[in-house]
C-alpha cells in the first residue's frame, strides 16, 4: 500500500469536505418543507415512563434461487413489542410471519412484466401476506428500472417483503394495539413502488382510526444539505459545537406528498452515544401530537435504545433484525432443499440453464476464498 | 497389715470321698496357715462352697475350720461365687453369715439407676473392703453397668475390691469362648483386686489398677483342675502385707496329695493293641498314693472300644496304690461306633434316636437287650442315672438307691 | 411434562457433551440429575457436569458492553431482553436409560431440542432397598437432596472393598459412621482401626455406642477404656514374626534372626530376643540382634532394662496380659460384631502391627474355613483403615513388602474379607491395588492429580466429573461401584441428625432393688 497516495487522498477529501459551513436540509421534491439548521432547533427529549406499547417491524429476504427470467426468494417480517425498555407478549398474532416468493418474466401486452406469487409457511399466514395481483410490474416500470435499463428482477422480488410488512403492520394495529402505541417500521414512511401506496393508505387509515402512531427509524440516511454535507453529520456538528448534551430531536423537514407524509426529525437517542439517526412521524399523527405527547413518543424510543451492545439504536430493532434476518446458512439450506426438489421432479436443468446467466460471480467467490 | 485372699474352694464339689477328703484337708490346711501367720482376716472370692445347699458332711468340716478361724480373731470376708449363690437368697453362705462366721462384703442399693456400693470396714485394720458377688451364667455383669464407680474411686484409704468374675484383659486364650468381664467395669484405684472363678493363678497389673489377684482352686473343683494339678499346677492361696505403703503378695501352694497324668492316643490301632499297650503302660505308672489320670483318645482301626476293659485296668492301679483313679475317654472312639450327629427338639428323642442307630453295632445276645425292647431299657437306666440325691441324703445312700433303681430296671433283683 | 417444571432445553452437543440452555431462573448446577421424557414412556437421566456462559451477544461485544459499566460510561446502560440474550449452557452426560426399573446404558442421544426437567423422586423407583442394606444418604441433584434413600448389599460391598477417596474436612468420618451405625446387627464383621478415636463415641459424644442394639454388636478397645469397654493389650506371644511383614522393613538378616528365635522359642520369641543380650553366634551377629532391638524399641516401645525386666511402653502391647485379647477380636469378627479399636494413642507402626495382628487372624482363618467348606456360614468380614497410603501406597510395598493389607485387597474377596480403605492421596496406590476396590466413595478433592487417579480407576466413566468431584462440598460423595447402574450422587445425612430416628436416648429401668 502506498502511504504517501493515501496521504494525499487523505488531504484532498479534507479540502473537499468542509464541514463549517453547515447549510439546511436540501430535498428535491420541493414540497418538503425544510427547518434551518442552528444551535437553537435541538430539543431535549425528557425521559418520562409511559404505557404507551411501541411496536418494532422489520422484514428480511434472500434469493434462492435466481436468473435473468425468475427469482426465488424466502422472505420474513418479524414484529416485537415494548413498553419502553421491556418486551411485552403479543395478544394474538404470530410474531414471525414467513412466506417464499416467485417473481418470473412473463409477456403481456408485447411487454415483459415481472409477476410474484407468494407461498406461506404455513396454511394460515397467507391472510398476511400481499395480493399477488399487486405485484405485477412492467419490466420497465420506472418505480422499479433505472432509466431505460429493464428492471433487475431480484430487486421486483424483494417487493413483495415490502408490501407485507405494511400489510402486517395494519394487521399489528387493528390486533395488537390501542390508542397512543406505536409502530416503528424499519426505513422511511415514504413508498416508492407502484401499489406501495394501497397498502400503506391501509395502514394509515387503520391507524388513524385507533389513534396510533405510526413512525419509521432509519439506520442509515443519504440526506444532504445544501452545502454538500451529510444532514446528520451536519446537525451532529451543531450540537457538539455548542454541547448539546442529553438526548434531543431536531425537527429536519415536513413533507407532505402522496407518497410521502411524514415529519422528518434527527434523533439523538442516548447521551452516551454518538450516533444520530433519521426519524420519521406520519404526518397525520403528528400534527395531533402536542408536545408532550411527542415528547412521551421519543422517550419510549430513549428507554428502548439504551442497550449496552448499541447504545442509540433501538434494540427493539436490533431484535427484530437479527430475527427477520435470513441468514446465508439458513438460505443455503433451503436453497439446497428447493434444488433437490427440482431434481427429483425432473426439472433440474429447465431451471439451471438460466441460473448459470448469472451465478459465474458466485463460483468466482467460491474459487478465491 | 496382713491378709490372706482365697477363692474357689468348691467343698462339696466331690462325693468320691477320697477327693471330698481331700478337698477338706486343704481347706483345713488354709485355714490352719492363715491361723499360724496371724492374718488380720481372710477374704474368699466366691465358690466356698460348690453348690448353694451342699452336702452336710462337708459343710460341718468346713464350718468347723471357720470357727478355728474366727476363735483366732480372724474374719473371714466372702461374696458369692456362680456356684454358691441363689437366687432365692437361700444359700449356705447366707446361713454362714447370719450365724457370724463369715461376713458377707457386698452391700449397696440402686438409686437413680446407679449401685451405689458401701464398704465393709474391717475393725483391726480400718481397710476398707467391697466388692461385688457373681450371679449364675455372669448375670453380675448388669450391675457392673450400673456401678457408681466415682464414688468408690473417691475412698482414700486402703481398700479392696472383691470379685468372682473373670476378666477378658487376664485370661488366658485359651478360655477365650468364656464370658469374662473387662477390667474398665472395675473402680480403678484399688490397693488389691480380690479375684475367684477363674481356676489359673495369675497376679495382673493394668495402667489404674494394681494387685488383680486370682488365686485359683486350693485344690481342685472340675475335673480338669485334677488334670492341671497332674500336669504341674499349683494350687494355694495368697498372703498379702500392706506395710508403709508397699504392698508384697506371696503365694501359699498346698499339696495335698501327688498326682499323675497319662495320655494315650489309639488312632489307628486296633482294640487289642490298645489293651495290651495301655495295660503295659499304666502297669509301669507310680500309682503309690497319687491322684491318677488317664485319657484315652483317637479312633480305632479295628475293634470296638468296649472290648476294653478300663475297670480292670483301674483296679489295677488302685492295687498298685493309687487313691484315686479316673479315665477320660471322651474322644475315644471305633469306627463301628462313631459319633451320630443328630438333631432334634426333645432330649428323649435324642437319645431314641442315638441308641437306635447305635444298638446295632453292640453284640448282644439277650432278646430284651435287642431292637425297641433294648432301646427302653437303656433310657430306662439313664434315667436312673440322673436321679438327684435327696435333701441330707448322705453319699451312700445316694449310690446305694441308684444302684437298687438300676438292678429293678435291668429286673435283676430276683438274679442278685 | 408441565411448563413449570422444565429446567432446559436441548440445543445441541453430542453423547458425552449433551448441550442444554438453562430456562431462565432455573439454576441448575454442578451434578444436577435432569430427565428427558422419550416418546416410548421410557426417560434418559442426564447429568450436569459442566456450566458455560451462553450468550447472542459476540464476546468482543460483551466485553466492550462491560467496558461501558466498569468506565462509568453509560450508568443507564443496560442488556435488554436479557433473559433471551444471555443465559447459562449446561453440559450434560446421559447416564442412564430408565424404563419403569429397568435401567440400561443409554446408547442413543435424546431428541433435539427436547424438553428437560429436574428429577423425580418416582423416577429413581428402580433404587431399591438390597438384602444386607448397608445405608449411604439420599440422592443428591446438585445440592439438592431427593428422598431417596440409596443403599448398597453390604455383603457384595464389603467382600469387594471399598475405597473412600478424600481430603480433610470433606465428611470421611461421618460418613463411616453413618455406614457403620446401618451395618450394627446385620452380621458383618467390622474391624475399625480408628486413629482418632472418632467412632465410638467418648463421654457424651454421639457415637456407635448409642445405638440401640451397640450392647451385643459393638465392641471397643482403647488402651485407655471408658467403662465397660475393653483394654487394648496384646500380650507379645500373639505377635508372630510375619505380622512385621510390610510394617516394618527388616533386611533379609534380620528376618533370618527373627525366624531363628521363633524357631527355638516359640510364642516366647520376642520377649527372648527382646532380653537377649547381643552376643555374637554361629547363626546371628550381635549387630543384627542389636539392631533388631533397637527397631523394636523404637517402633513398638519394646525394650529390656536389668533393673526393671521387660518394659512395654507401648500401652498396647504387654508381656503379662492380652493373652486372649486377639482371639477375642477375631471371635467378636466372626460373631458379625463391630470392633473398633482406638488406636489414637498408637504409635503408626503399633497401630499397623495390630491391624496386621488381627487382618492375619481372620484372612487365615477364613482361608481355612472355605478349605472345610464352612465358609457360607460365616459372616463377611471386613477392616477399615485411614490413611491406606501406610500400606497400599506402591513406595510402601516396594520398600517394605508386601502386608496382609495388600493381600486383602488382592485375595480378600475369595474368602469374604474386604478392606475399606480411606485415603486423601488415591494416585500413590497402584492400579492394581486400586482396581480391586470396586465401590468408590468419593467426597470432595481439590487436588487434581487425586482426581485424575479416583476417576481413572472408578467402575463407571466418570472422565467429564472432574470438575463435579471438585466442586463437591462437605456431606456430599459420589457412588462409583461395580454394584450400581451409575455413579450415584449423594448428600450424606449428618451422623448427629441421621441417628435421631433411632431411639438412642431411652433408658432401661433397670432393677430398683439389690441384693449382695
Amino acid at each position: 500500500m502506498s502511504f504517501e497516495a493515501v496521504r494525499d487522498l487523505i488531504n484532498n477529501l479534507d479540502s473537499k469536505i468542509i464541514d463549517n459551513r453547515i447549510g439546511n436540509p436540501a430535498f428535491r421534491d420541493p414540497s418538503v418543507k425544510t427547518y434551518p439548521l442552528n444551535k437553537d432547533g435541538f430539543r431535549i427529549i425528557r425521559k418520562v415512563k409511559s404505557p404507551r406499547k411501541c411496536v418494532f417491524i422489520d422484514g428480511g429476504n434472500q434469493e434462492l434461487a435466481g436468473a435473468p427470467n425468475f427469482s426465488v426468494q424466502i422472505n420474513r417480517v418479524y414484529f416485537s413489542i415494548w413498553v419502553n425498555d421491556k418486551s411485552v407478549r403479543e395478544r394474538i398474532l404470530p410474531k414471525r410471519i414467513e412466506f417464499f416468493s416467485s417473481t418470473y418474466s412473463t409477456m403481456l401486452d408485447k411487454e415483459i412484466f415481472y409477476g410474484t406469487s407468494v407461498f406461506p409457511s404455513l396454511p394460515d399466514q397467507k391472510i398476511f401476506l400481499p395480493e399477488e395481483g399487486d405485484l405485477s410490474f412492467n419490466s420497465f416500470d420506472s418505480s422499479i428500472a433505472y432509466k431505460n435499463q429493464r428492471a433487475d428482477i431480484e430487486r421486483v422480488a424483494s417487493i413483495s417483503r415490502r408490501f407485507a410488512e405494511w400489510h402486517i403492520a395494519e394487521k399489528i394495529v387493528l390486533n395488537e394495539l390501542d390508542k397512543g402505541d406505536i409502530v416503528v417500521l424499519d426505513g422511511t414512511l415514504q413508498t416508492n413502488f407502484k401499489n406501495e401506496e394501497k397498502y400503506m393508505s391501509k395502514l394509515f387509515k387503520a391507524a388513524k382510526e385507533k389513534g396510533v402512531i405510526i413512525s419509521g427509524f432509519s439506520k442509515t440516511s443519504g440526506l444532504l444539505t445544501d452545502t454538500g454535507l451529510s444532514l446528520l453529520g451536519a446537525v451532529d456538528k451543531i450540537a457538539s459545537d455548542h454541547r448539546v448534551e442529553h438526548e434531543w430531536y431536531y425537527p429536519i423537514a415536513e413533507a407532505s406528498s402522496l407518497d410521502h407524509n411524514a415529519v422528518i426529525l434527527a434523533v439523538k437517542l442516548c447521551a452516551g452515544s454518538n450516533r444520530i439517526y433519521r426519524y420519521e412521524i406520519q404526518g397525520d399523527c403528528f400534527k395531533w401530537m402536542s408536545e408532550l405527547e411527542l415528547n412521551e413518543v421519543l422517550s419510549e424510543l430513549v428507554y428502548n435504545s439504551c442497550d449496552v451492545t448499541f447504545p442509540g439504536y433501538p434494540y427493539g430493532l436490533v431484535d427484530a433484525d437479527r430475527l427477520a434476518r435470513v441468514s446465508y446458512d439458513e438460505a443455503e439450506y433451503y436453497r439446497g432443499a428447493l434444488l433437490s426438489q427440482l431434481s427429483d421432479v425432473g426439472k433440474l436443468e429447465k431451471f439451471a440453464r438460466h441460473m448459470r446467466a448469472k451465478d459465474s460471480h458466485s463460483i468466482l467467490n467460491m474459487l478465491v476464498k | 497389715m496382713k491378709f490372706a485372699h482365697i477363692a474357689d474352694v468348691h467343698i462339696g464339689a466331690y462325693y468320691d470321698e477320697t477327693l471330698a477328703e481331700l478337698s477338706s484337708k486343704a481347706f483345713e490346711y488354709t485355714i490352719g496357715k492363715c491361723v499360724e501367720e496371724k492374718v488380720d482376716f481372710i477374704i474368699v472370692s466366691g465358690d466356698l462352697f460348690h453348690v448353694s445347699i451342699p452336702d452336710l458332711g462337708a459343710v460341718d468340716k468346713a464350718v468347723k475350720q471357720m470357727r478355728r478361724a474366727k476363735d483366732a480373731g480372724i474374719p473371714i470376708y466372702v461374696v458369692y461365687g456362680s456356684h454358691d449363690y441363689s437366687p432365692s437368697g437361700k444359700s449356705i453362705i447366707d446361713i454362714l453369715d447370719s450365724s457370724g462366721l463369715v461376713t458377707k462384703i457386698v452391700k449397696g442399693r440402686i438409686e437413680d439407676n446407679k449401685l451405689r456400693l458401701e464398704f465393709i470396714t474391717d475393725e483391726k485394720t480400718n481397710a476398707k473392703i467391697t466388692g461385688i458377688s457373681a450371679r449364675k451364667k455372669g448375670l453380675e455383669s448388669k450391675y457392673y453397668e450400673i456401678l457408681d464407680r466415682d464414688a468408690l474411686e473417691r475412698e482414700e484409704e486402703f481398700k479392696i475390691f472383691s470379685f468372682h468374675s473373670g476378666i477378658e484383659e487376664f485370661k488366658p486364650r485359651e478360655l477365650t469362648p468364656v464370658e469374662c468381664i473387662p477390667i474398665s467395669y472395675l473402680p480403678k484405684g484399688f490397693d488389691y483386686y480380690a479375684g475367684g472363678h477363674i481356676h489359673d493363678r495369675s497376679e495382673n497389673t493394668l495402667p489404674g489398677y494394681k494387685n488383680v489377684i486370682f488365686p485359683g482352686p486350693i485344690f481342685s473343683g472340675y475335673p480338669r483342675d485334677l488334670e492341671k494339678n497332674a500336669k504341674g499346677a499349683e494350687r494355694g492361696f495368697y498372703i498379702v502385707t500392706y506395710n508403709d505403703n508397699t504392698i508384697k503378695h506371696k503365694f501359699i501352694p498346698i499339696k495335698v496329695c501327688e498326682s499323675t497324668y497319662y495320655e494315650y492316643d489309639a488312632t489307628g490301632k486296633n482294640s487289642n493293641q490298645v489293651k495290651n499297650e495301655f495295660q503295659k503302660n499304666i502297669g509301669e505308672i507310680d500309682a503309690n498314693k497319687k491322684i491318677v489320670l488317664l485319657k484315652v483318645k483317637g479312633k480305632l482301626a479295628g475293634g470296638r472300644t468296649s472290648e476294653i476293659d478300663f475297670s480292670e485296668m483301674k483296679n489295677l492301679l488302685y492295687s498298685n496304690g493309687a487313691i484315686y483313679v479316673n479315665v477320660n475317654r471322651y474322644g475315644f472312639t471305633s469306627s463301628e461306633y462313631t459319633d451320630v450327629k443328630v438333631s432334634g427338639e426333645d432330649v428323649n428323642l435324642i437319645e431314641s434316636k442315638l441308641f437306635r442307630e447305635n444298638i446295632g453295632s453292640v453284640k448282644l445276645e439277650q432278646d430284651k437287650l435287642l431292637g425297641k425292647k433294648g432301646i427302653s431299657l437303656a433310657q430306662n437306666l439313664l434315667k436312673t442315672t440322673r436321679l438327684n440325691p435327696k435333701i441330707n441324703e448322705s453319699k451312700k445312700n445316694y449310690d446305694a438307691r441308684q444302684v437298687d433303681d438300676g438292678i429293678t430296671t435291668l429286673e435283676l433283683k430276683e438274679v442278685m | 411434562m408441565s411448563e413449570i417444571e422444565v429446567a432446559a432445553q436441548v440445543i445441541g452437543g453430542k453423547v458425552a457433551n449433551i448441550r442444554l440452555r438453562e430456562k431462565t431462573g432455573r439454576k441448575i448446577e454442578l451434578g444436577d440429575l435432569l430427565i428427558v421424557e422419550e416418546d416410548d414412556g421410557s426417560g434418559l437421566l442426564l447429568q450436569v457436569y459442566d456450566l458455560e456462559f451462553g450468550s447472542q451477544i459476540p464476546q468482543s461485544m460483551r466485553e466492550l458492553a462491560a467496558g461501558y459499566t466498569l468506565e462509568g460510561y453509560g450508568s443507564n446502560l443496560d442488556f435488554l431482553d436479557p433473559k433471551l440474550r444471555n443465559y447459562i449452557v449446561a453440559v450434560v452426560r446421559g447416564i442412564a436409560r430408565i424404563n419403569g426399573s429397568k435401567v440400561t446404558i443409554p446408547k442413543i442421544l435424546p431428541r433435539f431440542f427436547s424438553t428437560v426437567r429436574d428429577i423425580r423422586e418416582e423416577d429413581l423407583k428402580f433404587l431399591t432397598k438390597p438384602e444386607h442394606p448397608i445405608y449411604l444418604g439420599k440422592v443428591r441433584s446438585g445440592s439438592k437432596v431427593l428422598d431417596v434413600d440409596v443403599f448398597l448389599n453390604g455383603v457384595d460391598m464389603f467382600t469387594h472393598h471399598v475405597l473412600i477417596p478424600a481430603t480433610t474436612g470433606r465428611g470421611k468420618s461421618n460418613l463411616v459412621k453413618v455406614m457403620l451405625w446401618s451395618a450394627v446387627g446385620k452380621k458383618f464383621g467390622i474391624l475399625v482401626l480408628d486413629a482418632h478415636n472418632e467412632y465410638y463415641g467418648i463421654g457424651n459424644d454421639l457415637g456407635l455406642k448409642d445405638h440401640p442394639d451397640a450392647k451385643d454388636n459393638i465392641v471397643y478397645y482403647s488402651t485407655n477404656p471408658p467403662p465397660g469397654a475393653n483394654t487394648l493389650v496384646t500380650n507379645l506371644k500373639s505377635v508372630k514374626p510375619w505380622h512385621f511383614e510390610g510394617i516394618i522393613r527388616f533386611t533379609d538378616a534380620q528376618r533370618e534372626a527373627i525366624q531363628l528365635y521363633y524357631d527355638r522359642f516359640k510364642e516366647r520369641w520376642l520377649e527372648q530376643l527382646v532380653q537377649e543380650t547381643p552376643s555374637d553366634s554361629d547363626e546371628i551377629s550381635a549387630k543384627t540382634i542389636a539392631v533388631i532391638q533397637r527397631r523394636l524399641k523404637t517402633n513398638l516401645g519394646l525394650y529390656f532394662e536389668e533393673d526393671r525386666g521387660l518394659i512395654c511402653k507401648n500401652k498396647a502391647f504387654n508381656d503379662k496380659a492380652g493373652e486372649a485379647t486377639i482371639s477375642n477380636i477375631i471371635q467378636s469378627l466372626e460373631s458379625g460384631k463391630i470392633v473398633i479399636v482406638d488406636t489414637s494413642q498408637l504409635s503408626d507402626k503399633a497401630e499397623l502391627l495390630i491391624g496386621s495382628i488381627i487382618g492375619h487372624g481372620v484372612f487365615f482363618r477364613y482361608q481355612e474355613y472355605k478349605g472345610v467348606g464352612e465358609l457360607d456360614n460365616k459372616p463377611v468380614v471386613s477392616i477399615i483403615i485411614e490413611e491406606a497410603p501406610r500400606v497400599l501406597s506402591m513406595e510402601t510395598l516396594e520398600n517394605t513388602g508386601e502386608n496382609i493389607y495388600d493381600i486383602i485387597a488382592r485375595e480378600g474377596r475369595k474368602f469374604k474379607v474386604g478392606l475399606v480403605a480411606i485415603t486423601q492421596l488415591t494416585s500413590v496406590i497402584p492400579t492394581t491395588v486400586l482396581s480391586n476396590l470396586n465401590t468408590k466413595i468419593i467426597l470432595g478433592n481439590e487436588m487434581s492429580s487425586e482426581r485424575k487417579a479416583i476417576i481413572s480407576s472408578s467402575p463407571q466413566d466418570l472422565s467429564n466429573d472432574n470438575r463435579t468431584i471438585a466442586s463437591l462440598d462437605k456431606g456430599e460423595a459420589i457412588v462409583s461401584s461395580i454394584f450400581t447402574n451409575f455413579a450415584v450422587p449423594v448428600q450424606i445425612p449428618l451422623f448427629e441428625e441421621f441417628v435421631k430416628s433411632y431411639n438412642i436416648n431411652s433408658k432401661k429401668t433397670g432393677d430398683t432393688f439389690f441384693t449382695g
